[in-house]
């Protein structure tokens, strides 16, 4: 098997356009959660959400989550460096669940007031998850196998997972990964149906949180085979060295109590890396500040380490729940913390859960250089994802 | 060298849910042999289409069951549990899932979306919203079958089916898991249709959910599990297309690399994905043309039999298993079913560009 290196690093978050915003964020510890603009959130407990502030990635005629993919995805191809050759060979996996839905959710919307939407057959056509794909492979010219995965909240970890075996697998020499969301109606409203989301910014591990924000944006890295990559003389910020997938089989939204499937994967990922649980030095949780998913997670990170030695923090305290982007935006925060040394910390944590027990960083930044970290992703359906990353 | 090292992928079991067949390979064979055209209904859009009777789905999923669960999800546990059962395959082994899907449960999205334009906020439903999200069929289907490893759902139009097969028997071949449950399912709903009359899609559309266990050899033959076919080679590609468009350039190297996999120079026989959406059917012969030239063998397929859906790549894969354990192809115009030799090519080329090749060859 080959090992793969991450050589170039997108992002487009609610910091705004580009890693370096994202992390300065992240690094900052600021709250990009806001009153919610880009859906109408009248009669709703919750008004609030991580917005990207501005979008780039060309014609506002395509999907707002095409633009937010389009401008993650040509930042990491260039950031790479990868010529058009390479391009032409490159995989493309992209993890993506609401697609170009909330232009489709105007036409509807339209639609049922008996009012014809101006631009609804383009609407129709990227409504779909593997319309990024699509576009992005079209206007980016990703020639090699290209496919989307849907795993709900887990799909932007997926993704990456998909294209690291491509090239584990000799099927390919690069490939570019990640995940995309924008907000939409569906999924602002369904949340809210659920009850799972916090009327305030959310606080992930802290005793009194009340659930999630949501969020929006995208990031995808290019993953390289480490001979390739070294042939051709490319940075590597770092090695994705293990990853595990594995499903509850439990319930359709609620995790298994125990976080058995959760524990599993990162067992799978620490074999896969041929590293021990004192080797990660790092945990960028799921995190996503509802009561009962937080405690599971703990849970789950304990069976396998150990408690209280890990540093373990939460992005979405920070960038909100971005959906199918939430896995490769937090990848990307992963390895800028090893490339860093430093742990981006978790924003509005001011009392600790005691059924949690890790040092979850609160509200400040912390130096720390570590050789392994790992990114939990866990979605509807117990579709846990972990990836493990290991210092170039 | 790393081709050596991978295993080899074999099928031991078929599950078809559709208007013209239901259960396992047994069922898909009898149909195989005489192959008629599923009757056509109105089912929205501008042309009739094959759905499949809410009476043979309710007599395949426990009503209580079925309360909880939706249309979508009911035909892909149907389809699931048929292949599981066929194959003896222990879950509790080591499982996989793949689902392929073009569309997913829009009906729930539909009725989740028209909960909230009727009643504001207090029209949502709770229990719909967990079925907007593609994976619904996935997450109930792993319950259902007890699969507990690595589970994906894949949306790409046109090819979801096939693209599921071949992503599964990599993860087989590659030894990530020992076997796999993979396959691809569609509804109709009345929605769709106009939508994607709107898009100039005019095939044939059709419903349902076709589902293959997919091992690896050593594993499937140590158990003593009966062997329907042998997965040789499979690859994916992409080609130059606008969403849901159809492109101009032919030179693709799915077909190539699948069956360099197999260790094969040509294919004895075809199955394409065509269907009668007239644009992509043309693409798609130029496509193999090129990639196959003098070596062009005799080609079925079923999609207009069946009407096109994402279960219809995955039975084509059965199909091919089929074909390569008797030596007859079906749907040859009418005609009895022509004798064929050597391995077969499933072949998929899909709106936007999705090209995926799945070599199939007998036990």
């Amino acid at each position: 098997m080959r090992g793969v290196l991450v050589t170039g690093l997108g992002a487009v978050s609610p910091f705004g356009a580009g890693t370096k915003a994202y992390w300065a964020g992240l690094a900052a510890g600021a709250c990009a959660i806001r009153p919610l603009t880009v859906v109408d959130p009248a009669g709703f407990r919750c008004r609030i959400a991580a917005e990207v502030p501005e979008i780039a990635g060309g014609s506002a005629r395509r999907s707002r989550a095409d633009r937010l993919a389009l401008g993650a995805a040509v930042e990491a191809l260039d950031d790479a460096g990868l010529g058009a050759d390479e391009r032409a060979g490159a995989a493309l996996v992209v993890g993506a669940v609401g697609g170009g839905m909330l232009e489709a959710e105007s036409w509807y919307w339209a639609r049922s007031r008996g009012e014809h939407a101006p631009g609804w057959a383009a609407s129709l056509r990227s409504m779909l998850p593997a319309a990024h794909a699509e576009t992005l492979a079209h206007r980016l010219a990703l020639g090699g196998p290209r496919h989307t995965v849907v795993t709900a909240c887990s799909s932007g970890a997926v993704a990456l997972a998909e294209a690291a075996e491509l090239i584990a697998d000799g099927v390919v020499d690069c490939a570019v990964a990640g995940g995309v969301d924008a907000v939409t109606r569906l999924c602002f409203m369904g949340f809210n149906a659920l009850k799972l989301l916090d009327p305030e910014p959310c606080r992930p591990f802290d005793r009194d949180r009340r659930g999630m924000s949501i969020g929006e944006g995208a990031a995808f890295v290019v993953l390289e085979a480490a001979d390739h990559a070294r042939a051709r003389g490319a940075r590597a910020y770092a090695e994705l060295a293990g990853y595990g997938m594995t499903t509850d089989a439990y319930h359709v939204t609620a995790p298994q109590p125990e976080g058995e499937g959760m524990a599993r994967a990162m067992r799978v990922a620490l074999a896969a890396a041929g590293v021990t649980p004192a080797d990660v030095g790092y945990v960028n949780a799921h995190g996503t500040a509802t009561p009962q998913n937080d405690r599971i997670e703990a849970r789950a990170i304990a069976q396998v380490f150990g408690a209280g030695r890990l540093l373990v923090s939460s992005n979405k305290s920070m960038i909100g729940h971005t959906m199918a982007a939430a896995g490769s935006l937090e990848a990307v925060a992963t390895i800028l913390s090893l490339t860093h040394e430093t742990v981006p910390p978790t924003a509005n944590l001011v009392t600790p859960d005691p059924e949690v027990d890790f040092d979850c960083v609160p509200r400040v930044a912390r130096e720390a250089a570590f050789e392994h970290a790992i990114s939990n992703s866990f979605g509807f359906g117990g579709q846990n994802v972990t990836l493990l990353f290991r210092r170039a | 060298m790393l081709q050596s090292q991978r295993r080899a992928v074999v099928i031991t079991g078929v599950g078809v849910v559709n208007a013209a067949v239901v259960g396992a390979s047994p069922a898909l064979g009898a149909w195989l042999r005489q192959p008629a055209p599923a009757p056509r209904s109105p089912a929205g859009g501008a042309r009739p289409a094959v759905r499949l009777p809410e009476a043979t789905l309710a007599g395949l999923i426990d009503p209580s069951e079925g309360r909880r669960l939706a249309r979508v999800c009911q035909l892909t546990i149907a389809a699931g549990r048929f292949a599981v059962a066929e194959s003896g395959v222990d879950p509790a082994s080591g499982l996989g899932l793949v689902v392929g899907s073009e569309l997913g449960d829009f009906t729930s999205t539909i009725a989740f979306a028209d909960g909230y334009l009727a009643k504001g906020p207090a029209g949502l439903s709770a229990l719909l919203f967990p079925n907007t999200v593609m994976n619904t069929m996935a997450a109930t289907t792993a319950i259902a079958v007890a699969s507990r490893e690595l589970s994906l759902t894949i949306n790409v139009p046109t090819v979801a089916g096939e693209l599921a097969v071949a992503r599964a028997a990599a993860a087989v071949a590659g030894g990530r898991v020992d076997a796999v449950l993979a396959g691809g399912v569609d509804e109709l709903d009345p929605l769709v249709a106009e939508m994607l009359d709107a898009l100039g899609d005019d095939g044939v559309r059709g419903e349902g959910a076709t589902f293959l266990v997919l091992e690896a050899e050593t594993v499937a033959r140590a158990r003593g599990a009966t062997i329907l076919g042998r997965i040789s080679g499979a690859a994916w590609r992409s080609m130059p297309a606008r969403p849901w468009g159809v492109g101009r350039r032919v030179a693709s190297r799915a077909i190539e690399e699948a069956l360099s996999r197999a260790g094969r120079d040509a294919p004895g026989w075809l199955y394409l994905s065509a269907s009668g959406d007239a644009p992509r059917d043309a693409w798609e012969s130029r496509v193999v043309a090129a990639a196959l030239g003098a070596r062009r063998a005799p080609a079925a397929a079923l999609g207009g039999l069946l009407g096109h859906h994402a279960g219809l790549g995955a039975l084509q894969v059965a199909a091919a298993a089929w074909t390569a354990r008797t030596g007859l192809l079906p749907e040859r115009g009418g005609g009895p079913p022509e004798r064929v030799g050597g391995c077969g090519l499933v072949h998929g080329l899909g709106r936007g560009g999705g090209h995926v090749a799945v070599i199939v060859e007998a036990e």
